[in-house]
C-alpha cells in the first residue's frame, strides 16, 4: 500500500513538473518568436463583374509575417521609456534588446526538452527578473505582477526538479 | 536647348500674357503629346518652388519610373539645398541648384517643370516655363487672380505645350470610379438634388508659420520676388518675412482659405455635375484671426441648372475647428448619397430606405459596392415616430488607392508627355472649374448674390 502511495505521489509530481516545463518552454519560445513578427500589406486588384477593374482600385490585405528584419527585442514604446531612465545605460539596453529574443527561444527550448534543467530554469528566472527591473523603473505595476507569476512558476519547477523525467540532459 | 528669355518682371509677365490671352481666346485646347508608341527616354524634370507643397509632390513622384531629376529653384537657399540633398540621397543624382527661375529655364534642358510656388507666382512661372518649351504641372489655385489664370490658358494654347493643374482628385481612381460607374452609369444617387462640402481645419493647423530667421531670404530678395505687392507702406524685414512664410493670409498674394482648401472640393462639384454654377451667395468673416486680410471662415452656396434639375451646393471652409467630419464632398440624391473624400476614412455611401434594394444588392454581388451595415435607428425615449425617417443602409467603395494621393495625377501628366494619355485637368478645364471660386470672396464681402455670366466665367 505504502509503495503504491509513493508511486502515485511521484507520478503526480513528475507530471506536474512536465506540465510546468511545457508551459514555461512554450511561453518563452513563442514570446521569442513573436519578436520577429510584423505585418505586411499586399494590394490586390478589385474584381468587378469577375474582371479586374479598369480604374486601378485595390483592396489592401494585411497579413502577419516573420522575418529577421522585423526583430525588436524590446518593443519600441517600451524601449523609448527605458532609454530615458537614468538607471538603464543605453549600451545595456541595446545589448538586452539584441539578445532578449534569441535568449528566450534558447532557454525555452532548454526547459521544454530538459537540457540542463536547473541551469535553464535559473537563467529563465534571471531573464524575467531583468524584465521586472525595467518595469519597476517605469512604474508598470501590472507588468511586474505578471512577471512575478512567471517567477513563482520557475521556482515551482526548480522545487520539482528532482522529479524531472523525459529530459535530454539530466545533469545540472 | 538655347533659350534667350528676356528679363521680365512679374508684372510685365502678367501684362504681356493677359494681352496675349485676348488674342488667342477661342482657340482650341492643344494637348500636345508625343507620338503614341514612340520610344521614350527619361523625362527631364525641374522644380520651381521647393517648399512644403513641393515636398508633397516629390514624395508622390519617387515611385514613378522614368524621371530624371535635373534642377530645382527657390529664392530660399536652404530649401533648394534640402531638395538637392533629398534627391541625392534617394537617387544618387546631383541636381543643379538655382535661386532664379528664369536662369534655370535658360540654362537647363528640361522636358517638364513642376511649379509649386505661392499662388501669385503660379501664372508668371507657368507662362515662363511654357514659353521656354517645357510642359508644366502647376499647383492649384491656378493664380491669385482670374486674369492670371486666363493668361495661363492663353499661354498653353499659344505654345502648344501641356499644362496640368494640380487638382489631383481628377486622376484619383476612387473619384473617377465614383463619377463614371456609380453616378453616371449606375445612377445610384438617383437625381442629385443637393451637394454639401467642407474642409474643417483645426485652429492648431491654422496658426502663423514661423522659421529660423537665419535661413530666410533677405529684404531685397523678397521685394524683388514681389512679397511687398499691395502693401500700403514700406515693409520691414520682419513684415516681408511674415508675408513670405504666410502668403496665404494676404489678399494680393493668394485667394485665402476658399481657394487654398475650397478649390479642390468645389472643383469636384463642377466636375461631377458637368457644368458651371449659375449663381453664388456667400458669407465670411475675420471671426477669430482678426488681423488677417482674408476671411478665416467662409460659407457659400452655388446654384446649378443641370439636365436633371436644379441643384444647390453648400460649401464651408473653417479654420477654427476640425470637428464635423474633416473634409469631404457629399452628393445627395433622392435614392442615395455619396460622401467622397481624398481620405478613405471619410468616404461613405448611403442608400435611402425607399431606393430599389434589389438594384443595390445586385451591385454588391457584382462587386461595384461593398455593404458595410444595415441602417440602424438611433432610438431612445426622445424619438418621436412621426418625425423620424428610416435610417439609410451604409455602403463603401469596393477598393481604394494604394499610392500617394498626388501620384496618379503626376503619372497622368508624365504619360501624356509620352503620348500615352490625355491630361485629366489641363489649364482650360481647370479654369472652367476654378472660375466661380474667384468670386466667392467678393460675394462674401458685398453680401450680394452674384448671377454668373460669360464675363464672370469665360476661359
Amino acid at each position: 500500500m505504502a509503495y503504491k502511495d509513493k508511486y502515485s505521489n511521484d507520478l503526480g509530481l513528475t507530471l506536474g513538473m512536465l506540465t510546468l516545463r511545457i508551459w514555461l518552454g512554450c511561453r518563452a519560445i513563442l514570446t521569442g518568436i513573436e519578436k520577429y513578427a510584423g505585418t505586411q500589406n499586399s494590394d490586390k486588384d478589385v474584381l468587378i463583374d469577375g474582371a479586374t477593374n479598369a480604374y486601378g482600385l485595390t483592396d489592401t490585405v494585411t497579413g502577419k509575417v516573420y522575418s529577421f528584419s522585423n526583430y525588436h527585442g524590446v518593443p519600441v514604446p517600451l524601449y523609448d521609456k527605458f532609454n530615458s531612465e537614468p538607471l538603464i545605460p543605453t549600451w545595456g539596453l541595446n545589448l538586452f534588446d539584441t539578445i532578449l529574443g534569441p535568449a528566450l527561444i534558447l532557454l525555452g527550448l532548454g526547459v521544454l526538452f530538459g537540457i540542463a534543467q536547473r541551469i535553464s530554469l535559473f537563467a529563465m528566472g534571471l531573464v524575467y527578473t531583468s524584465l521586472t527591473f525595467g518595469l519597476i523603473l517605469i512604474n508598470q505595476s501590472s507588468g511586474v505582477a505578471w512577471l512575478g507569476v512567471h517567477i513563482i512558476m520557475v521556482v515551482m519547477a526548480l522545487a520539482l526538479a528532482k522529479h524531472n523525467r523525459f529530459a535530454v540532459l539530466k545533469k545540472w | 536647348m538655347n533659350l534667350k528669355l528676356p528679363t521680365l518682371s512679374r508684372r510685365d509677365f502678367l501684362a504681356k500674357s493677359t494681352l496675349g490671352a485676348g488674342l488667342v481666346l477661342g482657340a482650341p485646347a492643344v494637348l500636345r503629346a508625343k507620338e503614341a508608341g514612340a520610344p521614350t527616354d527619361d523625362i527631364r524634370v525641374g522644380f520651381i518652388g521647393c517648399g512644403k507643397q513641393h515636398e508633397v509632390l516629390f514624395n508622390a513622384m519617387v515611385n514613378i519610373p522614368g524621371i530624371r531629376y535635373v534642377a530645382a529653384c527657390d529664392i530660399m537657399k536652404a530649401r533648394v539645398g534640402r531638395t538637392f540633398s533629398t534627391i541625392k540621397s534617394r537617387f544618387d543624382t546631383k541636381i543643379n541648384r538655382y535661386l532664379d527661375a528664369e536662369e534655370m529655364l535658360e540654362k537647363e534642358e528640361l522636358d517638364a517643370v513642376f511649379v509649386s510656388t505661392p499662388d501669385f507666382w503660379h501664372a508668371p512661372h507657368t507662362i515662363m516655363a511654357l514659353e521656354a518649351g517645357c510642359d508644366v504641372y502647376c499647383e492649384k489655385m491656378m493664380s491669385n487672380t482670374l486674369e492670371g489664370a486666363r493668361s495661363m490658358v492663353a499661354a498653353m494654347d499659344r505654345t502648344g505645350k501641356l499644362c496640368q493643374i494640380g487638382h489631383q482628385r481628377r486622376s484619383n481612381p476612387r473619384y473617377r470610379y465614383t463619377l463614371e460607374q456609380l453616378i453616371q452609369k449606375e445612377q445610384i444617387c438617383g437625381q442629385i438634388v443637393n451637394i454639401n462640402g467642407q474642409w474643417n481645419r483645426a485652429l492648431s493647423s491654422s496658426q502663423d508659420i514661423v522659421s529660423k530667421p537665419s535661413i530666410l531670404p533677405d529684404a531685397e530678395t523678397l521685394r524683388k520676388a514681389g512679397f511687398n505687392t499691395g502693401a500700403d507702406h514700406e515693409l520691414s524685414l520682419d513684415e516681408l518675412r511674415h508675408r513670405f512664410l504666410n502668403w496665404r493670409f494676404y489678399t494680393d498674394l493668394s485667394g485665402g482659405p476658399i481657394s487654398d482648401l475650397g478649390a479642390h472640393q468645389i472643383d469636384i462639384f463642377n466636375w461631377y455635375l458637368g457644368c458651371q454654377p449659375t449663381s453664388l451667395m456667400a458669407s465670411g468673416g475675420r471671426s477669430y484671426f482678426k488681423d488677417r486680410e482674408h476671411f478665416d471662415n467662409v460659407m457659400c452656396i452655388f446654384d446649378y441648372d443641370t439636365p436633371q434639375g436644379n441643384v444647390r451646393a453648400f460649401y464651408q471652409v473653417l479654420t477654427t475647428t476640425s470637428s464635423g467630419g474633416g473634409y469631404y464632398e457629399s452628393f445627395m440624391g433622392a435614392e442615395g448619397t455619396i460622401n467622397i473624400s481624398e481620405r478613405e476614412a471619410y468616404t461613405k455611401i448611403y442608400k435611402e430606405s425607399g431606393a430599389d434594394s434589389a438594384k443595390w444588392d445586385n451591385l454588391v454581388r457584382r462587386g461595384f459596392l461593398k455593404k458595410e451595415a444595415a441602417g440602424k435607428a438611433a432610438g431612445g425615449a426622445d424619438a418621436i415616430a412621426s418625425y423620424e425617417s428610416a435610417p439609410p443602409d451604409e455602403y463603401a467603395l469596393p477598393g481604394g488607392l494604394s499610392k500617394a494621393p498626388h501620384q496618379p495625377h503626376i503619372e497622368n501628366f508624365l504619360d501624356t508627355i509620352r503620348g500615352n494619355a490625355k491630361l485629366t485637368c489641363d489649364a482650360r478645364h481647370a479654369l472652367e472649374s476654378e472660375a466661380p471660386i474667384y468670386w466667392v470672396n467678393q460675394a462674401a464681402e458685398s453680401k450680394e448674390t452674384i448671377f454668373f455670366t460669360d464675363e464672370h466665367l469665360h476661359t
